[in-house]
């Protein structure tokens, strides 16, 4: 049996010229959609013990060990990132781990596109599809927030500052649409960067 | 420009730049002036005063105003596409090759047939259409209304879609400051240096307001040097965020503020083709400061609406920022002490006064002493009676002045005064309008005979010009204190506190308000006092309208129209309310005001839409197979956001032939579908198969594992809302399928459920749509191309039967596999992780060409089912639907003790006969396919109306059948099983044979072997 043909969502797809931030597809991070019962001890030791990650706890906020990522998304909902070429062994793990427990772990790698936004007026571009204030302190490193970005329903995850690289999670059927709108609003031209300083306004 | 006389000589026209000429036109008329002038500016500096028509009397009109206030100096600027129309030409800056236009004349400005209006104006009172367009009723259609719409409305629309981009932003900030006046930048000043999030915005394209304009120092120097300096801090610091050109238009609940920015219009060489035109900022504000300003108001004589009268503050403004004289020879009319500026300035650069007309007995302030002694000729309790004009109105020559008294009537001696320009000054209204957009109140000042803030409930201030704070240091003073007091707001103690700065200007005397000018001659003939020039409102009209009953300034306003064209008021309502306090007898407090709507001034569309337009206007849902449908003939529809292709088209078919030929790929070979939009839902836990026995009408505990079953879903009215084929995973694991529309409400439904009611149940329900892609495999040869490709698990009838699925691999793709079929023939649904999708899909065809295997699309599934019977939710089904209704009674368990819609199937009106329910029907013609919702009725009569007794659902061509097939909803159809119906059309009556819904293959043998 040869390889399967694996074709992401924005596979040869390349951004256009004079966009102010770096935009591309992350495709190798693998994502596994795990509930339970957060209050559930044996859920939680259980879940730790195979991810090498505590439950992150707080409402937008995100766990790191190695190279996984745990992210949360509800109160009884996280996604747990991996390599893609580790996420069949994880799943059976987590299914194993968690056979004796009320639980839920699939494989939803393939579910969603991660488009990785790099550069200083990442939030900016952000806040023009979301009502949402990135600048706030609150959103530094590991921070994950959900929204609905230019009508379409998104996640973020902050990665780095300063410069910021930031994943932007869309659902795969809209990734070709979050691109676009993306490359609508990132143009240099277009760009806005807040409470950074300014020429002086002409006065009277 | 030398030997022009309206373009001043240097040391007027502090913000043009005498060494950057522009070149533009005005109305075909080609015209040049500088770089920082306005199209208001540039078109008088060429020695031109008239720049529209007015609305009802297409009276010709000049500029008024020096900025936003602007009501009678509309155009349109631009061409073709990009052409916008209204926009104040006191606004519109100047570029290079601007092309410019004036409105509502024809055929031109100079000679404008729609004056006749003017003439007739006496058979134009308010309430005009109210009155006339009533009778007789018919000319409504054919005679009133064409007429209106062609009369009605200012500018033009643009000739096609536009071509720009626009954007949104939203933003939250501690602090936003309205206005880079004076007061709100020591507003800005104060907060910023408290440390909060500031937001300062001006709608003008250089902050300041008034600075330069409005006389005195700050700290001893002009008070222009201290706004830069104050710029400059601002910009500078990494805690504010400026924005010029930007107007504030609406402020909403809980200070949430829309921002309108205007990026290019100033220069549109500067918008590359990337960059937005105009962004809306959507700004979420802890605290709001209004500093913006006050606008002067105009004063009700007759004829005030002649080109060459101004507001005093546009005179000074056009002298001193633009070197532009309304004319050689000028009369201020005054009724306080700040219009006396505007004759000194005038004196000062060296253009006639001929007179100060003071309506005040005694104008003894220190600027009237100032004007005194720079020799200017004061008249005071004084007031214009008239005005006489040249050329058609299109400019004046002289005024006539009377005595004037409060109170006072109709004028009886006058004298004359040759001018050719007027500067007018009845007082000044503080710009109110966003305190009053979310429910800010108002209480009438005495003193400033306006209406000035009282209480709000949202956090915001107010300051300076804008709280009726006229002198310079109660402006810096009120700013300083709205940004300190904001930021103890903010951090819940007190900021720092700012070193006030000093100011210094000269005292103003004591103002008066003269809302009526009175005049000689009969009023109504031509002799027209305008209150809202936009509108063509004068004060007749609104005395009238008193007269008329109509008592509350809100009927008033309706009926006159006044305040209601697109300036919204903004220097009519005052004038109008005194008007209407005059006639009434009541005072203006009692009187009241209109409603101040958003927004300030006119946005643009195209910022409300911002990026929703082309390929952004909806979000598109694409398949893994996306790019490969549109490679080979895909021929999109859009299903809910996906785009799916109908079918496939090769050159030679159309969309007809195309579905046909489909259709007999799968009855005759083997086709092939992609169905990953449909919805996938997995659902596990100790309750799942207890949560599905309540969620579906038919049993689902029962099934075995492995196995697959159809279900049906209702909502608490006992009506079908979802179907779809539920496969169980594990003993507590199951995976179900719902319709590709439904895919989204049926997931939020099941949680609705697990979360409010049946929250002791241990259930997970995780949405998988987006992880599949899903293709059926649909023919008698559909085996030969699981075959072919290989395949990890037996999927022979006995090894794989009908309703079961398998996990496995196919060629070299990992796969979920059902043996299930809405098509009638054998089929299996492979399901990959969406990134093989397309891999899986293209070796799918790659096997199956030898048998013959195309892909088929929509249409063809929609027919194939059609062919076998099997319903759609949202064709068959309309929300009234039960299952008994589409004879599907078997699937609603007699057994369960409860399950969502199980009580309401036993309303006695879900059970009465007369019903509609599903049936097939058969054209006598069978070439003629019935049109989807056609009627059937019960007796068939030569015209409507005619009872109906039930209509077409699903109504296709059947390739297979060699005719036309059709599904319905009838009124007791089983019981007319056989019988025929007529459904009459347009193009006549068409007869139909009524038989069971399946038309094709009743024993499913096709697709059980």
């Amino acid at each position: 049996m040869s390889e399967p043909q694996f074709s992401s969502a924005l596979a040869g797809v390349k951004p256009r010229n004079g966009l102010a931030i770096t935009i591309s597809e992350v495709s190798d991070i693998g994502m596994i959609d795990v509930r339970g019962d957060a209050k559930d001890k044996t859920f939680r030791t259980a879940f730790a013990k195979v991810t090498g990650c505590d439950l992150p706890a707080m409402p937008r906020t995100s766990v790191a060990g190695g190279d996984t990522h745990v992210l949360w998304l509800s109160v009884d909902q996280w996604l747990v990132l991996v390599p893609r070429k580790r996420v069949k062994d994880v799943v059976s793990a987590l299914r194993s781990a968690l056979r004796e427990t009320h639980s839920l772990a699939i494989d939803l790698s393939d579910a969603r596109t991660i488009i990785r936004l790099e550069g200083e007026s990442v939030r900016e571009i952000l806040m023009k599809g979301a009502p949402v204030d990135l600048t706030l302190a609150e959103y530094g490193v590991g921070s994950v927030r959900r929204l609905r970005l230019g009508d379409v329903a998104a996640l973020v995850h902050i990665h780095a500052l300063a410069p910021d690289t930031i994943d932007l999670y869309v659902f795969r059927s809209y990734a070709r649409f979050a691109w676009d709108w993306l490359e609508a609003t990132a143009g240099e031209a277009a760009r806005v960067r807040l409470f950074t300083g300014q020429p002086a306004p002409p006065t009277v | 420009m030398a030997g022009k006389p309206y373009r001043l000589g240097t040391g007027n026209g502090n913000l043009i730049d005498r060494s950057k000429p522009l070149g533009f036109t005005f109305d075909g008329k080609q015209m040049s002036g500088f770089a920082g002038d306005t199209l208001a500016s540039a078109v008088m500096a060429n020695g031109h005063k008239v720049f529209g028509r007015s609305f009802k009397y297409h009276r010709p009109r000049g500029v008024i105003g020096l900025g936003s206030e602007e009501m009678n100096a509309l155009v349109g600027v631009g061409e073709g596409a990009c052409h916008e129309p209204n926009l104040r030409a006191t606004q519109v800056e100047l570029h290079d090759g601007l092309v410019a236009v004036s409105q509502n004349r024809w055929p031109n400005l100079d000679f404008d047939v729609g004056i006749v209006n003017n003439a007739l104006s006496r058979f134009f009172p308010s309430g005009f259409y109210y009155k006339t367009f009533k009778w007789p009723q018919r000319f409504w259609k054919d005679v009133y209304e064409p007429f209106i719409r062609r009369a009605a409305g200012l500018g033009k629309a643009p000739t096609g879609p536009d071509p720009a981009r626009y954007e949104q932003i939203h933003v939250h900030c501690d602090v936003l400051v309205v206005g880079a006046g004076v007061a709100g930048l020591a507003a800005a000043s104060a907060a910023t240096a408290s440390g909060l999030r500031v937001i300062l915005a001006d709608e003008n394209p250089r902050f300041g307001g008034l600075a330069d304009i409005s006389g005195g120092t700050i700290d001893g120097k002009p008070q222009r040097d201290w706004v830069a300096a104050r710029c400059g801090e601002l910009a500078a610091a990494g805690n504010v965020h400026i924005l010029a050109r930007t107007t504030v238009a609406g402020h909403y609940h809980h200070n949430y503020v829309m921002l309108f920015e205007r990026l290019g219009d100033h220069d549109p060489a500067a918008v590359v083709e990337d960059a937005p035109r105009h962004r809306l900022w959507k700004v979420r504000a802890g605290q709001v400061i209004l500093a913006s300003g006050a606008i002067e108001r105009p004063i009700a004589f007759a004829n005030n609406d002649r080109p060459g009268i101004m507001l005093a503050s546009a005179v000074r403004g056009m002298v001193e920022r633009y070197g532009v004289a309304p004319g050689l020879m000028g009369v201020v009319f005054a009724c306080n002490d700040d219009a006396y500026q505007t004759a000194l300035r005038l004196k000062a650069a060296g253009v006639g006064v001929a007179r100060v007309v003071d309506i005040r007995a005694n104008p003894e302030g220190p600027l009237a002493a100032e004007a005194r002694a720079a020799g200017i000729d004061v008249t005071p309790a004084s007031a214009i009676a008239a005005i006489i004009d040249t050329h058609g109105g299109k400019s004046i020559e002289a005024v006539k002045i009377a005595p004037y008294s409060p109170g006072r009537g109709r004028v009886v001696n006058e004298s004359r005064i040759d001018c050719d320009f007027i500067a007018v000054s009845g007082g000044w209204n503080p710009a109110v309008h966003l305190w009053c957009h979310n429910g800010g109140k108002l209480k009438f000042d005495e003193g400033l005979q306006a209406f000035r803030p009282d209480r709000h409930t949202d956090q915001m201030r107010i300051a300076g010009a804008a709280n009726g704070t006229f002198d310079l240091a109660g402006c810096l003073d009120e700013g300083y204190n709205a940004g300190e007091a904001a930021a103890r707001d903010v951090k819940g103690k007190a900021g720092r506190k700012m070193k006030r700065a000093k100011a210094e200007q000269a005292a103003q005397g004591e103002g008066q308000s003269i809302w009526f000018s009175p005049a000689t001659g009969k009023y109504n003939e031509g002799n027209k006092h305008f209150l809202d020039f936009q509108n063509d409102v004068t004060a007749a009209d609104v005395e009238l309208a008193q007269r008329e009953g109509y008592e509350s300034v809100e009927h008033t306003k309706r009926y006159t129209t006044l305040g209601m064209a697109t300036d919204q008021g903004k220097t009519s309502n005052i004038n109008g309310l005194g008007i209407i306090s005059d006639a009434s007898g009541k005072p203006i407090p009692a009187v009241g005001t209109t409603t101040f709507r958003p927004p300030y001034t006119p946005i643009s569309f195209g910022s409300i839409a911002g990026t929703h337009a082309r390929h952004l206007f909806l979000p598109v849902r694409r398949t893994a197979i996306h790019d490969w449908h549109a490679a080979h003939g895909g021929d999109f529809e859009p299903v809910g956001q996906w785009h799916r292709p109908y079918c496939y088209r090769s050159a030679s078919e159309d969309r007809h032939d195309a579905v046909n030929r489909e259709i007999l790929i799968v009855r005759e070979a083997v086709g092939l579908l992609d169905a990953s939009t449909l919805g996938k839902i997995e659902i596990k836990g100790p309750d799942a198969a207890a949560f599905l026995d309540r969620i579906y009408t038919n049993t689902f505990s029962t099934l075995k594992v492995g196995r697959a079953r159809y279900g049906l879903m209702m909502n608490e009215l006992g009506f079908l809302m979802d179907d779809g084929v539920t496969v169980r995973l594990a003993e507590d694991h199951f995976l179900m399928h719902t319709t590709s529309g439904g895919a989204d409400r049926v997931g939020a439904w099941l949680e609705e459920w697990l979360q409010t009611e049946w929250f002791d149940y241990k259930v997970f329900v995780t949405p998988v749509t987006e992880q599949w892609s899903q293709f059926a495999i649909a023919g008698p040869k559909a085996r030969d191309v699981l075959e072919k490709l290989g395949c990890s698990f037996g999927f022979s009838k006995e090894e794989f039967p009908f309703m079961s699925m398998q996990e496995g691999t196919v060629g070299d793709y990992p796969v979920r596999a059902y043996r299930i079929s809405f098509s009638g023939e054998l089929s299996f649904e492979l399901a990959t992780p969406a990134n093989f999708g397309l891999g899986l899909w293209e070796a799918l065809l790659a096997a199956g060409e030898e048998f013959g295997m195309k892909a088929y699309g929509t249409e063809a599934l929609h027919v194939l089912r059609a062919e076998k019977g099997f319903i759609v939710i949202g064709d068959e089904t309309d929300g009234t639907v039960t299952p008994f209704d589409v004879g599907m009674g078997g699937l609603v368990s007699k057994k369960k003790k409860d399950f969502i819609g199980k009580r309401s199937l036993e309303q006695s009106f879900l059970k009465a006969p007369g019903r509609k329910q599903l049936v097939g029907l058969l054209t006598d013609d069978p070439k003629f396919v019935l049109p989807d919702g056609a009627h059937a009725v019960a007796d068939l009569k030569p015209k409507p109306p005619m009872k109906t007794i039930g209509h077409v659902t699903s109504t296709y061509w059947s390739p297979t059948l060699k005719r036309s097939i059709a599904m319905a909803m009838i009124e007791n159809g089983q019981a007319l099983l056989g019988q025929t119906l007529s459904f009459p059309l347009e193009s006549g009556v068409v007869r139909a044979k009524v038989v069971e819904p399946v038309f094709y293959d009743k024993a499913g043998e096709r697709q059980n072997v």
